[in-house]
């Protein structure tokens, strides 16, 4: 049997990529948060992201982006409120058309972990409007489709390297960091976004 | 024969064995997990079957595409998905608790239903040939 290396550094990359942004989005709340509503929500997260050096030695956050992140996206805890999460963590068999199911113990620890997170980072710029609402998806928050509204649906669900605006990462490359300005927005097969 | 001959050709029918790894069943550790709950004979013929059968429109190769050596996509993420073959992708089947996590979840999505021990063992004993 070969390990071909290519595939082997890939899964260190990503591992290395996954592990790190968890790093970040654990530690952003030890100094302070996100207290202003006034600037770019970005980038607060990314001095409180950037600023940090410590590790997160919690297993959860990589285990969340082991079983959630095969699928899809390890979506950042932060994108959501606490109530959706649990929505998410308790309907797994169908989740989203598709069967996610997690052993019970399992489950439970990501979903600890997703409502922890969720707590401790959050946007507050996001979920502005939403009331006690806890959508199931982050599009349906009323600032994400604010922000997304004037992108024409010819760069998103007529892009074959888009689809769907679920695809954060498409576009907002550093989006499992957490980091969503639009500096870093890139929609494939579109010269420049500027809105 | 001796002891002594009988541990040699053993041993060296192992090497051969290792030395061939993927093309051989059995170096998948969950296949003999299958067997010790009963699954007397592996029929990877009919786990190629599964592979390429379709029920109402869901099947395997809807992700994992048709040739288990190429890299899949997820039908609706679009997120990769390394191969299924061991020949290219040795780290598959390494975890008993993955394995049995995936295709719990994948023959529910696919077949509606959960597979059975025997199509567990065939699907597999299949895909550690590919």
């Amino acid at each position: 049997m070969n390990l071909k290396p290519p595939m082997a550094l890939g899964y260190v990359l990503m591992t290395g990529i996954l592990v790190f942004s968890f790093y970040g989005l654990g530690q952003s709340v030890a100094s302070g948060g996100f207290e202003s509503d006034d600037h770019d929500m970005d980038l607060e997260y990314r001095q409180e992201y950037e600023h940090n050096g410590r590790r997160d030695t919690a297993t959860a956050g990589p285990m969340y982006a082991e079983e959630c992140g095969s699928c899809h996206m390890a979506y950042p805890a932060a994108l959501l409120p606490a109530g959706s999460w649990q929505k998410i963590m308790a309907s797994l068999e169908d989740h989203f058309g598709e069967n996610a199911e997690l052993d019970a113990q399992t489950r439970q620890e990501i979903e600890d972990y997703l409502v922890r997170e969720s707590a401790r980072v959050s946007y507050r710029k996001l979920f502005r409007n939403l009331g006690d609402a806890s959508p199931l998806r982050v599009t349906e928050l009323p600032h994400f489709v604010h922000e997304h509204d004037e992108i024409p649906a010819r760069f998103i669900i007529g892009n074959d390297q888009v689809k769907s605006l679920s695809q954060c990462n498409v576009c907002h490359r550093g989006a499992e960091r957490g980091r969503f300005d639009e500096d870093n927005v890139v929609i494939p097969g579109v010269s420049r976004w500027d809105d | 024969m001796s002891h002594k001959s009988i541990q040699v050709t053993v041993l060296a029918v192992s090497f051969f064995t290792a030395a061939g790894a993927h093309a051989d069943p059995a170096s998948i550790e969950q296949l003999d997990s299958y067997r010790q709950q009963g699954i007397g004979q592996f029929d990877a013929e009919r786990g190629r079957q599964l592979w390429y059968a379709s029920v109402n429109e869901r099947g395997c190769t809807n992700c994992h595409g048709e040739i288990p050596a190429n890299v899949g996509q997820h039908v609706k993420t679009g997120k990769p998905i390394e191969p299924m073959a061991p020949s290219v992708n040795p780290a598959r089947y390494q975890s008993a608790k993955k394995i049995e996590k995936w295709f719990l979840r994948n023959c529910k999505w696919t077949l509606g239903r959960e597979c059975n021990l025997q199509e567990k063992a065939d699907i597999l004993s299949w895909l550690a040939s590919r």
